[in-house]
């Protein structure tokens, strides 16, 4: 018998009982959309964490000082010192706080980071106008100051560059507007002043050096760098460990990711049941109709049908309601995931490979879950499948 | 009509079925040895647990025999594997049943196309031996009708159709009238004379001897055993 006048009768026959078709396709349908969704998901996930990672910078290393025990800041004199490392690109101590910023009648709580110029880099923040912070703002103790774009929309300062603000009533002049990063694991990258490290006593009250941000000259050498920053650091502070951390941005990226997608695993590994679920559906819905439809093998077989005619017939029948369900599970699969991205903020969109593996994958479970069936009715004997 | 040494489509020889129950032996059939030529229009007579069913589905290649030679059309098939009596059954039988057996959900060229398709002929070809087909049993008109919209007497006819499309030596009709008013019976048995005479050999099953009796020949069994009643040289 012919591929296509297999296909037809096999049409003919799932399209006659289109309540029980529909259902049997309903069970396909939910295990491959959910199978389909749930890889979208655990992709877009892992996508968002890791380009949220990449925001807080590129190769880069945290030393963050925890203000225990004999020695508990850096001044800035030591940074040069406890930096000088190799393969070090360049670095950024930090001293931050919350100031209230206020311009005009306008205030907004902020994040004032008193920091060196290469702060910018380090971090990944572009200007989006003026300049940025200079050496040279440092040496002279200048009041400037450039702030993130949220702290402008808040202020409401429609043209910031060039005007004042004040943060904690010590009047600053905005040179510069950062471009907006969006928001990280951390909070809103956008909610920052940044201000010469030289001018920190004056708005923040304090000199004391609790971070130091530390980028190393490529990926591979980071792990290196923060060993000798390591060394460095205990010996400043005399044995101490419990004094200071160095905090890898990688570390926590493979961390998040790892857990990200051991738990995107779990969730398709529960929707794989769902498919299960489906292709026992099948199973069910054709041993039923090879019941029923007993005379009619009996006459088929009659007419000079062999085994594999009758095996073939069944088969392609199963596949038929698999490869329905597939498709409309894909379809449902990649509407809900373009849903759940959306809910999610997460670029969730599954590809087309995935889409085919899936309709071709659900057609193998109507194969594999009707073979039964339709071995159990291929091997009907002819008188007895008449008698029915 | 027939020369003296042509071999029989039909010649069996000593031919039992034995079933088991309970134990029990049982032979449906008793050593049944039979001869049908080409051209004959027989019927096969008996009252119901003679054997008569077992017989017919022995002679239609629907089930072996325990023991015994059967040879069909110059072939031995006692003894043969499902595949193999399947294409036989498709190439050599063309079955007439008493509920018609028509496919409900295909319509009456299309049943009657269905032995065709398990000859692996083309859609074209098919599609020309079954309208002949159904041209020569007075359904030209109804091709496309499905069977729930033809009468017993037309779905009979469908079914006569479909049993001729593929051109097999031996039409084997189980109780062809069972299921028809007196009329429609007539019709039908008409019909098969017509076949006959056409050439068609013909093997009837019946209870009915109204029917037996418009066959060139009867065979009665009884009990797992042949008798001949009337032949067709007589």
């Amino acid at each position: 018998m012919k591929l296509t006048q297999g296909i037809k009768m096999a049409w003919l026959s799932v399209r006659s009982q289109p309540l029980r078709t529909l259902l049997t396709v309903l069970g396909i349908l939910i295990g491959v959309a959910s199978v389909t969704i749930m890889v979208a998901i655990g992709n877009g996930t892992s996508e968002q964490v890791k380009s949220q990672l990449q925001g807080l910078g590129t190769n880069m290393l945290t030393v963050n000082v925890v203000g225990r025990g004999a020695v508990t800041s850096i001044k800035t004199a030591d940074v040069k010192d406890l930096t000088d490392v190799a393969n070090v690109a360049s670095y950024a101590p930090n001293i931050s706080g919350n100031v209230t910023a206020k311009s005009g009648t306008n205030t907004y709580s902020a994040t004032v980071n008193a920091t060196t110029p290469s702060f910018l880099e380090i971090r990944d923040y572009h200007l989006a106008q003026g300049r940025p912070l200079m050496d040279i703002d440092g040496t002279f103790k200048m009041k400037v100051a450039v702030i993130g774009s949220e702290v402008a929309t808040e202020l409401k300062l429609s043209d910031p560059v060039g005007s004042k603000i004040s943060l904690n009533g010590t009047p600053y002049k905005i040179v510069g507007v950062l471009a907006s990063k969006g928001s990280t694991t951390n909070g809103s990258s956008d909610n920052v002043v940044l201000v010469p490290l030289e001018t920190a006593r004056v708005v923040l009250k304090t000199d004391a050096i609790r971070t130091i941000y530390v980028q190393a000259d490529s990926e591979k050498h980071v792990g290196g760098v923060q060993t000798q920053l390591e060394a460095k650091l205990q010996q400043f502070f005399r044995g101490d460990d419990n004094s200071y951390n160095v905090f890898n941005q990688q570390d926590l990226l493979e961390t998040i990711t790892s857990v990200s997608t051991s738990v995107s695993t779990l969730l398709t590994y529960v929707a794989a049941i769902s498919l299960l679920v489906g292709g026992i559906g099948v199973m069910n819905m054709m041993l039923v109709s090879v019941t029923e439809r007993t005379r009619e093998i009996g006459i088929r077989k009659s007419l000079g049908a062999k085994q594999r005619d009758i095996l073939f017939q069944f088969l392609v029948e199963a596949s038929i309601i698999g490869g329905l369900g597939g498709v409309a599970g894909v379809i449902v699969g990649a509407g809900g995931s373009k849903f759940v991205g959306q809910m999610m903020n997460s670029p969730a969109s599954p590809s087309w490979e995935i889409m085919t593996i899936a309709v071709v994958f659900s057609m193998g479970v109507g194969v594999l879950f009707g073979f039964l069936p339709a071995r159990r009715a291929s091997r009907l004997h002819p008188v007895e499948a008449l008698r029915q | 009509m027939r020369a003296l040494n042509a071999e029989p489509l039909i010649a069996m020889t000593d031919i039992y079925k034995t079933y088991t129950l309970a134990g029990e032996t049982l032979n449906a059939l008793d050593g049944i040895s039979l001869d049908v030529y080409q051209g004959d229009f027989m019927a096969i007579v008996g009252p119901s647990g003679s054997g008569k069913s077992t017989l017919m589905n022995v002679l239609g290649c629907l089930d072996t025999p325990s023991q015994g030679q059967y040879r069909l059309d110059g072939a031995e098939v006692a003894r043969l594997s499902d595949n193999k009596l399947a294409n036989i059954r498709n190439t050599k039988i063309g079955f007439i049943f008493q509920s018609f057996h028509l496919l409900p959900r295909l319509s009456a060229i299309d049943n009657v196309e269905l032995p065709l398709v398990y000859r692996g002929m083309s859609a074209k070809e098919r599609h020309a031996l079954a309208k002949e087909a159904l041209q020569k049993v007075g359904l030209g008109d109804r091709m496309r009708h499905m069977p729930n919209q033809l009468s017993g007497g037309q779905q009979q006819r469908v079914a006569i159709a479909r049993a001729l499309a593929g051109r097999p030596p031996l039409l084997l009709a189980d109780e062809p009238t069972g299921a028809l008013d007196s009329k429609t019976s007539q019709d039908v048995i008409e019909l098969l004379k017509a076949l006959n005479e056409e050439g068609n050999t013909i093997v009837l099953i019946t209870h009915d001897p109204k029917v037996a009796d418009q066959a060139k020949r009867v065979v009665r069994i009884q009990d797992g055993r042949l008798s001949e009643e009337r032949s067709a040289a007589s």
